[in-house]
């Protein structure tokens, strides 16, 4: 597909490309080397879903020395990314309190 | 767009239910200061230390198996419960109603992938 939208359609169908979207929403700006680092791909993987990313417009990238930094195009899709990991580990830390807290009243 | 959560906890349905619902257990891990009326209806205030402040109305409230809050800027929180061996399940989603075309992008991206 080449119009736009497909494009967007075919960057979110791989799940790998997916992980990288969600590890890039947690941060404000992130290399390929450094998405590499916390998901289970090769740093070549990244950087071609990245690329992918790229073209579909979900993420912009600008050079940094001699790294390209990358981070989520502002805008819908973004916003729902931004959104899932900070409510998300919203819930995660409250969740640990929560068994922490029933924990003390057994004991 | 929502986000969901699945958690056992070793305690039967009736605790965990009490630490969801009593303002004073609630300040334990929820937020650091909670005025909350746990009966369908009733308001709920929430404050946290770093300024935060989230208003919700109580929609449904089944003791030891359902809560559901209503956020008064957007959005709502549902929590369910579920007794099992272990002790409790918990399952929790909570959903905005904004960037629905995003969602509904990836929905359809999804789609696109399985057909």
């Amino acid at each position: 597909m080449t119009d736009p939208t497909g494009r967007v359609f075919d960057a979110l169908a791989d799940p790998n490309r997916r992980y990288v979207l969600e590890a890039l929403a947690e941060r404000e700006t992130a290399t390929a080397t450094e998405l590499a680092a916390e998901l289970p791909v090769t740093r070549q993987a990244v950087a071609k879903h990245l690329a992918a990313l790229n073209e579909a417009g979900l993420v912009e990238r600008r050079r940094q020395g001699r790294e390209t930094l990358y981070e989520l195009t502002p805008g819908p899709l973004g916003e729902a990314m931004d959104w899932m990991a900070g409510v998300g580990a919203q819930w995660d830390a409250r969740l640990a309190a929560l068994r922490r807290h029933l924990r003390s009243r057994r004991s | 767009m929502e986000v969901t959560r699945e958690v056992v906890f070793p305690a039967p349905p009736d605790e965990v239910w009490e630490a969801l619902t009593d303002p004073e257990q609630l300040e334990e891990w929820f937020a650091n200061d909670v005025e909350l009326d746990p009966r369908e209806g009733g308001a709920g205030v929430f404050r946290w230390d770093n300024g935060e402040e989230r208003r919700a109305t109580v929609v449904v409230a089944e003791p030891s198996e359902r809560l559901v809050l209503d956020w008064d800027d957007e959005g709502s929180v549902e929590l369910t419960l579920e007794e099992v061996e272990e002790g409790t399940l918990l399952h929790v989603r909570e959903s905005t109603p904004e960037v629905a075309t995003a969602l509904e992008l990836r929905a359809c991206a999804l789609a696109v992938s399985h057909a």
